[in-house]
């Protein structure tokens, strides 16, 4: 019961106009594990079946599940540590010298899954900006499903173990039944919206720092280029880009240069107004 | 590097030290506190790690931690509580007493050898 | 007086499912599916005792071949191999799973004891005191396991006066 040729093509290609997520050819048996419990949802006999259905009346609802089914969500807290504690030591102290004059930083968590990377951006900076600072943090993801979890801010036991110091744990997060919620005053200093990075960006103020993780490794280069150019708009002259460890702007967009930060490496723009003299944005 | 592992359950102590192996630890077992007590006592070269339950015969972990911190010869020793005990209050308590970390149960593999990074036991983004 | 949370069925579910993922199919590839009750869930009884400010009994029964299969994944074996030590070390180690995970949703102050494993025989009642809260029976390969929250009716009855 494998995906029939026409039935792959119809779901890559849906996945491509909706996510710009690429499916290529070896992805079938990706493709059909996922939708699998997607069909039995819908009450479909089988993947088969249930493909049929939606191609002879398409319907959205059925296809943003297909969408959300294939995307990834694999995620953690301060997620290989590195570019979490480059922000901690080298990008915030350095921003704190240039932003004395409003004390506020802005960051951006985009495609940012269930919530885990913009919460432990607020934990990194909560711990970190001396008092009188303030910080506000944007979660976008393209998927409403992960958009809506992130924004009940609780997660299960297993969630909790991965990646998330016990110590900051008991800070920040009370029990709550079998979950973990976020502390309200946590809580309150992210916001989040649903976003695809590859439609045109909504005109939103710029930010100091952008985490930008584990998401442009499912885009072809053009798709990657676009995205990058348009996320630059949004960048402060002097702010930051952190990439996946095995995401890079190099061969794909030469405003970026890599410079390093801590034990990894992080990107900015090149044109960068000399510190100091940054704009007010 | 060298670990322990205390746990009254040989399956738990089993798939701790299959992941604590494929991480390229040398493993001792113990079934509870005082026997783990018993074993490092007698280990010339005591190891980096313990992993310990809570809830176990004779001896319990939260004892078996206030035991190894009073121990100048475990100073080193890094602690990580491995439990099923998830209250955070009970968190408080063991790490009042002194445990470094804090791995719930049930836990993945993947989880655990996070848990370690953080504890710069294993490079970061080490997997198995 | 506050209003004690007792775990609902909804919750030993969660607790379940993680087990799953964590221990019994980490590829995600094998769940438990449920069903309305597991009625042959009954070869081995695992459990263990709750005390403090809820009194009661967290078990995990199933047939011995679903008990085999466990303790299989486990201990990385084959069920063949499984001897009747791997059983209920393995079953009561899922019992203090699911109780101490349990315990933790209940008001601060109760303890959980180490786990208790039996080979019973159907239908045989180990509290005849206590009472039936909530049950979640599945099926795994097609071998049935049941997981259940009992609750001493002494504090029944104070709770309800
Ligand atoms: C692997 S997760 C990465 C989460 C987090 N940034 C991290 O590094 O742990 C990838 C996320 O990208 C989101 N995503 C995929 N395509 C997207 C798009 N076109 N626009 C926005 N988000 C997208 C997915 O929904 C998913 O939550």
């Amino acid at each position: 019961m494998t995906l029939s040729a026409a039935d792959f093509a119809f779901v890559s290609a849906l996945v491509r106009r909706e996510s710009s997520i690429v499916l290529g050819p070896g992805k079938e048996y990706l493709v059909e594990a996922r939708l699998i419990p997607v069909a039995r949802q819908t009450g479909a006999a089988s993947v088969a079946e249930f493909l049929a259905a939606i191609q002879r009346h398409p319907d959205p609802v059925g296809q943003s599940r297909i969408v959300d089914a294939l995307t990834t969500n694999e995620t953690s807290w301060f997620r290989d540590q590195d570019p979490f504690t480059a922000l901690t030591t080298q990008v915030l102290p350095e921003l704190i010298a240039n932003r004395a004059a409003n004390r506020h930083i802005r960051v951006w968590s985009a495609a940012c899954s269930s919530g885990q990377e913009p919460y432990s951006l607020a934990i990194a900076l909560r711990e970190t900006l001396p008092a009188g600072w303030t910080y506000e943090i944007l979660g976008t993801d393209i998927s409403g499903e992960m958009i809506e979890r992130a924004e009940r801010g609780e997660f299960s036991q297993v969630e909790v173990n991965r990646g998330l110091p016990v110590q900051k744990l008991v800070h920040n997060f009370e029990r709550v039944g079998a979950h973990w919620r976020v502390m309200p005053a946590l809580r309150r200093t992210v916001t989040f919206q649903r976003m695809n990075l590859t439609a045109p960006l909504p005109a939103l103020p710029p930010f100091d720092v952008i985490f930008l993780r584990n998401v442009l490794i499912y885009f072809d280069v053009e798709t990657k280029r676009s995205v990058l150019r348009s996320m630059g708009r949004l960048l402060r002259p002097d702010g930051w880009l952190f990439l996946g460890a095995a995401e890079t702007t190099i061969g794909v967009d030469d405003n970026y240069e890599r410079v390093v930060a801590g034990r990894t490496s992080a990107y900015r723009l090149r044109a960068a107004v000399p510190v100091g003299t940054a704009g007010k944005g | 590097m060298h670990a322990i592992v205390i746990d009254d359950s040989r399956a738990m102590r089993l798939i701790l030290r299959r992941i604590l192996g494929q991480l390229g630890f040398d493993v001792v077992e113990a079934e509870d506190g005082q026997a783990a007590l018993n074993v490092l006592e007698g280990m010339e070269q005591k190891p980096d790690l313990a992993l310990v339950d809570w809830n176990m015969p004779n001896m319990n972990g939260l004892e078996f931690v206030t035991a190894a911190r009073d121990n100048p010869q475990l100073r080193e020793m890094t602690l990580v509580m491995v439990t099923t005990e998830s209250e955070q209050s009970q968190i408080v308590r063991a790490l009042a007493a002194g445990a470094h970390e804090y791995v719930i149960k049930p836990f993945t593999s993947g989880a655990m050898v996070e848990k370690l990074a953080l504890l710069g036991l294993v490079p970061s983004g080490a997997s198995l | 007086m506050s209003v004690q949370y007792v775990p609902t069925v909804a919750d030993l579910n969660e607790i379940v499912e993680q087990v799953w993922a964590s221990y019994l199919d980490p590829e995600g590839v094998n769940p438990l599916i449920p069903v309305e009750s597991a009625a042959d869930a009954s070869d081995i009884h695992a459990s263990v005792s709750i005390t403090g400010s809820w009194h009661g009994h967290v078990v995990v029964a199933c047939s011995n071949a679903a008990g085999k299969l466990a303790a299989a994944a486990f201990l990385a074996m084959e069920p063949e191999e499984v001897t009747e030590a791997d059983l209920i070390d393995v079953l009561g180690e899922l019992a203090n799973i699911v109780g101490g995970n349990v315990k933790s949703m209940l008001p601060a102050g109760c303890f959980v004891s180490l786990p208790h494993v039996v080979s019973a025989p159907a239908q045989a009642n180990h509290w005849p005191a206590a009472v039936q809260v909530c049950e979640l029976a599945g099926l795994w390969s097609g071998e049935s396991i049941a997981f259940s929250m009992w609750q001493s009716r002494e504090l029944t009855g104070e709770a309800a006066a």
